[in-house]
């Protein structure tokens, strides 16, 4: 017989190291001679979108287009330090560090204008589109261009960023491990085949605190990310560890799921701006996975009425355990 | 070792090949096509999947003399000569379909070969085609979305 189910779970998330670990990213923002600026971080792209979000940042702070932004990273003999992509923390941490360093470039670009322009104030002085100009008078304008070449070496400002964490008391265990913290809800509904075992997905919403959408594709992108490998830890995935042997060490055996596994997923992105952010902006790389797997579980539950504390549910466990439950109702 | 003639993006090679060398072997070491990747070896993952006559093939599990004769599509053919990409790969990017990109080549032609056969597919029909290729990054969902825009820019003549 096939039983449907219904599950929920929500669950909060600690960006970064915490526990008053030092959580420390820099960036370099330079102009370039054609009036674009170039960042330079140690920020590892590995398929998130670090790049392209943390371009989209500074071009954000001094009002050019992603184009106009020459991001440099991974390179460690010209990049300064930003951490690892880890901890769901690039976005935040090295998103921080980077507008910190555009800002301060913007403000020594702004600098440069009055001077060149001949202003006595900064007051309504407008930079984009690789210009500054003055907003009652757009004629008294310099492009970043023309200020690259005014200058004797590149002009380059740097930023450092470390966030705030505090270590807990061994004691009570209570503190400030972490910030910022991110939320996350997942509901699925499942369909057991009580004579196999076997679960399917049928449908899920899955619902995540950003902050700030940066980039709302490539959320939905490690969203859909997130679930399909929840979903492969909860139901398939299984290494197989006995005497520290890896029986299922092939993806003949160890089974990740396919495009055919997937079920329809509604995203829903909850933007609640942090003030500590980047443009508000929290990373989301891991909370994306939590919810699935306790959502999937609990509706196994509603489906079938057993609780199962050990994953992956595969068939033949779960089978079991629906016998046991028959067993003991009989 | 043995001299064979194959095709591959339309141009043809002949080449010295030795009797136990994989067709991935000879695409990636002797013919510089690293578009074509290397995942499992065993034919599960699908990184190394290749166009062989019109048939998405793992180029793992072929051996490179059974190659003789044949026509071989790999990433690097589909971009035209002037860099314009192709509506597959245009599609890809727009839907935000690559993330690490590892599996993305294969994905491509998986479904390049998908979409020779099956101009219009469904949803159902889209999973099924590039079920055999194993992506841990996306969850599949701007793949399948990708395969439907490309199939819309192929029947409207290319974009």
């Amino acid at each position: 017989m096939k039983k449907r189910g219904k599950g929920i779970a929500c669950i909060f998330y600690g960006t970064g190291y915490g526990n008053g670990f030092p959580d420390v990213s820099r960036a370099y923002a330079e102009l370039q001679p054609d009036g674009k600026v170039a960042i330079y971080t140690g920020a590892t792209e590995v398929g998130q979108g670090a790049k392209t979000a943390l371009s989209q940042i500074p071009a954000e702070v001094l009002g050019l287009t992603v184009d106009d932004i020459i991001f440099i990273n991974e390179d460690t003999s010209i990049t300064p330090d930003a951490g690892t992509a880890a901890a769901t923390r690039q976005t935040y941490n090295t998103g921080n560090a980077i507008k910190m360093a555009a800002e301060e470039l913007k403000k020594e670009l702004i600098n440069i204008a009055v001077k060149e322009l001949g202003l006595n104030s900064d007051a309504g002085l407008e930079m984009k589109d690789g210009k500054i100009y003055l907003k009652i008078l757009p004629d008294k304008c310099i492009t970043l261009a023309q200020i690259a070449a005014k200058q004797s070496e590149p002009l380059r400002t740097f930023a450092t960023f470390t966030a705030q964490t505090v270590q807990i008391d061994p004691e009570t265990g209570q503190g400030a491990p972490y910030w910022p913290y991110t939320f996350s809800a997942c509901a699925v509904e499942v369909e057991v085949d009580t004579e196999t075992g076997q679960v399917e997905i049928i449908k899920a919403a899955h619902a995540q605190d950003v902050g700030r959408a940066i980039n709302p594709k490539m959320i939905e992108g490690q969203m859909e990310g997130g679930f399909a490998m929840a979903m492969g830890y909860v139901l398939y995935e299984d290494l197989g560890l006995e005497n520290g042997r890896i029986w299922n060490n092939k993806l003949s055996t160890y089974i990740i799921p396919t495009a055919m596994d997937m079920p329809e997923i509604q995203n829903i992105i909850v933007e609640d701006p942090e003030s500590t952010a980047p443009y508000g902006a929290k990373g989301i790389g891991e909370p994306v996975m939590i919810p699935v797997g306790p959502a999937i579980l609990n509706a196994i539950y509603d489906a079938v009425g057993v609780r199962m504390t050990e994953i992956p549910v595969t068939p033949m466990k779960l089978l079991q355990a629906i016998r046991e439950k028959e067993k003991q109702g009989a | 070792m043995k001299k064979i003639s194959l095709t591959v993006n339309g141009k043809l090679y002949q080449v010295e090949v030795e009797e136990d060398m994989r067709l991935l072997d000879l695409l990636r070491d002797k013919l510089g096509f690293t578009g074509v990747k290397e995942g499992c070896s065993e034919g599960e993952c699908g990184a190394c999947s290749v166009i062989m006559d019109g048939k998405l093939v793992t180029s793992c599990l072929i051996m490179a003399f059974q190659a003789e004769g044949k026509e071989i599509i790999t990433i690097e053919g589909l971009q035209k000569e002037d860099g314009t990409l192709h509506p597959i790969q245009q599609a890809f990017l727009e839907e935000g379909a690559v993330q690490c990109g590892f599996c993305t080549p294969a994905m491509v032609l998986a479904a390049k070969a998908l979409l020779d056969k099956n101009p219009h597919p469904t949803d159902e029909e889209i999973k099924e085609g590039i079920s055999g290729n194993l992506c841990r990054c996306t969850g599949y969902a701007k793949i399948v979305s990708s395969v439907k825009k490309a199939a819309e820019y192929l029947n409207k003549g290319g974009k």
